[in-house]
């Protein structure tokens, strides 16, 4: 088990496994985007009463569902980093932040442009899901520049490694939102497969399509990024340089 | 693992524990201060002070739509079907304002007991239908309003 643990942290053997993996699901990707994006945007039926309008949501859902993996993710990265002291980990958590920034941004803004049309405001301050996933952006913005503001980048990893730990709790905070207090922001949308339910089957298995395809997304990015920070942080090591001159 | 090492991940454990009951109670503490509006229930036990701007939600009860010929002013009555209260507006309702459907509406009571609005936004549900689902739903007498419209206010 250990002896497993270890060389997950290795650099090399990850660079290497990834390696492996990589067309593998950048092609399942390519699929599931290609299904959910033509079928949830061209071909789903419009919403009795948001009319087209409801094909935002496709793509809002999934990419909000899924930037709330990031901060987890930073979690269990944190903790390897601060309790295993593994690159690994940190390498992963540094790329992690940058793009669960770029996440949270883009759920804000297709939220922003739903709430436009069918609440009639883009932003309400008053809402605790709104403004808690606006925090989710600020504090992986905080993660980002706390990390360039410290120089020694063993110092960097702790302390982004810290928190990302303590603002792993805004994420139950996002998701319970809508529950604990009263929010403009609907809850959200029950899957049932009883066909008197009001939900259409289509509007969620589309969804559901999409939510596979934006985590095979942040999956291949997160990989791809990862790769290069470790050729980047392992350039003076020897197989970095076989890898160079193979090439 | 080495202990050192245990006990590092018993005190980033710890932190997250501790954290994690901390801001539960202070969310539990500002709960009304963090609630986007006051059900119409909640107006009528007296929670909100006179003259206080506030934000309310609720349905707009059917039937109780009165739109002023000639201007922008509308009357409605909202409920959380224990309560009403009527509102008054005066301005560009958006796109998915109808009978039965959820809103917020901001703004003060007035003097004679009606809400007057500054601002009204529409309040959609968890649920999305097709047309044609609708259409069979009506026909069968099941009408999509009646799924748990408001599901998430308490």
């Amino acid at each position: 088990m250990w002896l497993w643990f270890s060389k997950l942290g290795s650099p090399k053997w990850f660079y290497e496994l990834s390696g492996r993996w990589l067309p593998w699901l950048t092609a399942a990707m390519i699929i599931f985007m290609t299904i959910g994006l033509v079928w949830g945007l061209l071909f789903l039926p419009p919403d009795y009463q948001q009319g087209f309008t409801s094909r935002i949501l496709i793509v809002h859902v999934a990419v909000a569902g899924t930037s709330l993996a990031f901060f987890p993710l930073m979690f269990v990265a944190g903790t390897i980093t601060l309790v295993w002291k593994m690159k690994l980990a940190d390498m992963v958590a540094k790329n992690a932040a940058i793009l669960g920034a770029w996440f949270s941004f883009v759920t804000l803004a297709t939220g922003s442009l739903w709430g436009s049309v069918m609440w009639g405001t883009w932003w309400e301050w008053t809402d605790s899901r709104l403004v808690s996933m606006l925090f989710q952006l600020f504090l992986l913005i905080g993660v980002i520049s706390l990390r360039s503001a410290l120089e020694d980048s063993e110092t960097a990893a702790k302390a982004c490694a810290l928190l990302s730990i303590v603002g792993c709790i805004n994420v139950v905070i996002i998701k319970y939102s809508v529950e604990w207090w009263n929010t403009l922001h609907q809850a959200s949308s029950p899957i049932s497969t009883d066909s008197s339910s009001p939900n259409g089957p289509e509007f969620w298995i589309a969804t559901l399509i999409m939510i596979v395809a934006v985590y095979l997304f942040l999956s291949v990015s997160l990989i791809l990024a990862t790769r290069n920070e470790i050729l980047e942080r392992e350039r003076r090591s020897q197989w970095v340089r076989d890898l160079v001159l193979k090439s | 693992m080495k202990p050192h090492r245990r006990k590092k991940l018993g005190i980033i454990l710890f932190i997250a524990a501790g954290l994690s009951i901390a801001i539960g109670f202070t969310a539990f503490a500002l709960k009304q201060n963090i609630n986007m509006f006051y059900t119409p229930t909640q107006v009528a036990e007296g929670e909100v002070g006179a003259g206080q701007h506030f934000r309310i939600g609720g349905m707009v009860k059917m039937g109780t739509v009165v739109g002023d010929q000639g201007s922008l002013k509308v009357n409605f009555v909202t409920t959380d079907f224990v309560s009403d209260v009527p509102i008054q507006y005066e301005g560009i309702l958006p796109d998915l304002f109808r009978e039965g459907q959820g809103i917020v509406a901001e703004g003060e009571m007035d003097t004679a007991g009606v809400f007057q609005a500054s601002r009204v936004l529409a309040k959609h549900d968890e649920n999305f239908m097709s047309p044609e689902v609708k259409a069979a739903l009506d026909a069968s007498g099941a009408s999509a309003e009646n799924h748990s419209p408001m599901a998430n206010n308490k």
